[in-house]
């Protein structure tokens, strides 16, 4: 198409600048498609990028980019990248009780998915309810698997060795600490080294007040917890991984790809300067950080986020934390793809948006990766669902050559421009909520929250004007159903989850667990790190609700506030 | 700055009885995710209502209370879990004991088709699942309420 609308004589010499190019092609470049192009973050994007913009904008080879597993860090940590290991491969799941994900977890192991477990909980796990709680009615097992004692966790883990694992997550959050705390008390029954299995727990409540809701006590108290956690997994599992600060519940909920990462970036700063407040030292925690994000569709902006956050944070470790170590500044980057891009009309179009997803977290250089599964529009995954997702990662692994050259996209001008305007939109962003008095000064502005609420409706609207298109939703759309089967939850399995809850209050030893949880209650009062005490609550099977009750009696509980539109 | 709508804003909403439809939206239950009931209460609000979003996990009883402090026209439940029936059965039970009759019920949310039809039954009066445009969700609500008001009063 292109070739029959060039004129018909010689070629003329090429053009000697961009400024030229433009003049030259004027007619042509003005006959576009759109009459605006911009990332999704609403960066302006010129139609070609060239080493005159680069030079514009001040890039410098060494100084912005430089080489893999050295400073600025653009490029990886790792000096060979995926020539050295490829990156792991984890799947996100749970439901029902502890049988039914222990099941699937080891159909997962079984099929290749090389992230270890990765435990979803549900939600009355989540807010610190036992599974009998009024309010947990009708959600036991319903999107995780429900944890509400020790003997809970002992049941999940039931006849799979910990060291054949290798990596345990849960998106555990303000129940972070009694999380922790069981998993301690497993490993010391089972006399299983720390380091023989590493333990992550998101343990990062603060985006939970703005995005994804499972917060229950002041948000002040809950950083407190968090922090607690921090310091005591250094002493008592020093290699395990006690947070993971997330974004991508921002983005789902509204946030720019910029936005993802900066308000993820703040909210580590308030992290890491509650743990130095206590006197630790970031060179002795900062490479058990994690920044997590989620991958959606805008390809070359999710690569550039991935490679501007390396860069931000590890600048951020030396000068504002004071790390002097190579180490202190290689947190872990994860990178999951997102549910939400997902559609529920024609479901099998979601395989192609989780391969370029996985496609671009790859090419962004993150080690530790999750992919979502194309039927959770509808439901939890199934297993084929599930299957096909470790597929993807295998097919780019194994099949596509990506792997093979380290950040292949280092050198782009569009990736390292946008790189650039990354790092700065974010540094830009962190100087505003430093400002406001850091990130809680910022939850409670209401400052994420507007952020967030205006960028979902800004979408809403533009999918809705057709501005946006979203393949099968609002433009080829396809009355042939594809017929997708979905995932049942055994009906039972609340009832059996509820049942075990009350048998094992009844054989526990009542007395033990009310004076375990009356010195929790002293140590909360005393402003001590709360750990100590957790574990020795868990380990007379005190439950969740028992000892997040005891939080809510100290610190206060969270209370909803009602907001005028 | 406008709405980020044009569509919405231009139809401004036509204040019945004399003031603003009056909506109160709402998370029940104890799922976290709010971006489409946000979503929806910024549309509501270009289209001329006002909207008052009460937040997380709140009991069948505070959403009564709400609906009656606020004395709302309309009444939004937003709810992603697997729980959206029994959840919406006990709002309408509080709202019973609370003897709130003239509020729109609606649902927004994961709803599968056989609870679709269930939810119908206990008197919500829209169910708006992932998909459903915002335009659809105004002119429903437009068109529910005068009708209930008037229904509210001469039943009186």
């Amino acid at each position: 198409m292109a070739s029959s609308t060039r004129p018909d004589r010689a070629p003329a010499a090429p053009s000697d600048s961009l400024p030229d190019w433009q003049e030259r092609h004027a007619n042509e470049l003005a006959q576009s498609r759109k009459p605006v192009f911009k990332s999704s973050s609403g960066l302006p994007l010129e139609p070609v990028y060239t080493p005159e913009q680069l030079q514009r904008a001040g890039w410098d080879f060494a100084r912005d980019v430089g080489y893999p597993g050295e400073a600025p860090w653009t490029r990886g940590f790792i000096p060979g990248g995926y020539r050295q290991q490829l990156w792991k491969t984890e799947m996100y799941a749970g439901f029902g009780s502890a049988e039914e994900a222990n099941q699937r977890y080891r159909y997962l192991m079984s099929q290749g998915s090389t992230g270890g477990i990765s435990i979803a909980l549900d939600l009355p796990t989540q807010v610190g309810y036992d599974s009998d709680h009024p309010m947990a009615r009708d959600e036991v097992g319903q999107i995780g698997v429900a944890l509400t004692s020790l003997d809970d966790v002992e049941r999940v883990f039931d006849g799979i060795p910990l060291e054949m694992v290798g990596h345990i997550f849960s998106t555990a959050n303000a129940i972070g600490p009694i999380v922790c705390a069981w998993l301690l008390a497993l490993y010391e029954k089972r006399g299983t080294p720390t380091g023989d299995c590493i333990v992550q727990l998101q343990n990062d409540p603060i985006k939970e007040y703005v995005a994804r809701g499972t917060q229950f006590l002041p948000i002040e108290a809950a950083v407190k917890l968090t922090t607690d956690m921090i310091e005591h997994c250094r002493s008592a599992a020093p290699e395990w991984l006690p947070i993971s600060v997330s974004g991508s519940h921002m983005k789902q909920a509204g946030a720019t790809v910029i936005q993802e990462a900066a308000f993820t970036i703040c909210n580590g700063i308030t992290y890491v300067e509650s743990c130095l407040k206590r006197g630790m030292k970031i060179d002795d925690f900062g490479h058990v950080l994690e920044l997590h994000f989620c991958t959606e569709m805008d390809f070359f902006e999710e690569i550039a986020k991935y490679r501007a956050v390396r860069k931000v944070w590890t600048r951020l470790v030396r000068e504002r934390f004071g790390g002097t170590t190579e180490r202190a500044q290689h947190f872990r980057l994860h990178a999951a793809t997102s549910g939400r891009p997902l559609t529920a009309q024609q479901p099998l179009n979601n395989i192609a948006r989780i391969t370029l997803q996985a496609l671009a977290q790859i090419l962004g250089g993150c080690e530790q990766t999750r992919t979502a599964s194309f039927d959770e529009a509808l439901g939890i995954p199934t297993q084929e669902a599930a299957r096909t997702s470790i597929r993807a990662n295998q097919i780019i692994a194994y099949e596509s050559g990506v792997p093979d050259t380290v950040d292949p996209l280092g050198g782009s001008y569009h990736v390292e421009h946008l790189t650039l305007a990354f790092e700065r939109e974010i540094d830009s962003i962190i100087g505003e909520v430093d400002a406001m008095g850091g990130a809680l000064a910022a939850v409670h502005g209401g400052y994420y929250q507007r952020a967030l609420s205006r960028g979902a409706y800004r979408e809403a609207c533009a999918i809705e004007s057709g501005e946006q298109v979203v393949v099968g939703v609002n433009r080829f759309q396809s009355d042939e159903a594809q017929p997708v089967p979905t995932f049942k939850l055994d009906p039972g399995a609340a009832q059996r989850q509820v049942e075990r809850l009350q048998e094992v209050r009844a054989r526990r030893d009542g007395a033990a667990v009310q004076r375990t949880l009356q010195e929790l209650r002293s140590v909360c009062l005393s402003g001590a790190n709360v750990m100590p005490a957790i574990v020795s609550c868990v380990k007379t099977y005190a439950t969740i609700g028992e000892i997040a009750d005891v939080w809510r009696e100290v610190y206060g509980t969270y209370v909803p506030e009602a907001v005028r539109f | 700055m406008g709405s980020p709508n044009d569509d919405l804003a231009r139809q401004a909403a036509t204040p019945a009885h004399g003031r603003p439809i009056r909506v109160v939206l709402t998370k029940v239950g104890l799922d976290g995710h709010d971006r489409g009931v946000r979503v929806i209460a910024q549309a509501l609000r270009d289209a001329g209502m006002e909207v008052i979003y009460a937040g997380l996990r709140r009991t069948p009883e505070d959403i009564a209370r709400i609906v009656l402090e606020e004395d709302a026209d309309v009444l939004g439940l937003s709810i992603l879990s697997g729980a959206v029936v029994p959840l919406t059965r006990r709002v309408q039970e509080a709202l019973r004991v609370h003897e709130v009759e003239d509020v729109v019920l609606v649902v927004g949310g994961i709803v599968p088709e056989p609870a679709r039809e269930e939810l119908r039954g206990i008197g919500v009066e829209g169910v708006f699942t992932p998909g459903t445009s915002l335009t659809a969700i105004v002119d429903f609500i437009r068109a529910s309420v005068p009708a209930q008001r008037s229904y509210g009063a001469s039943g009186a």
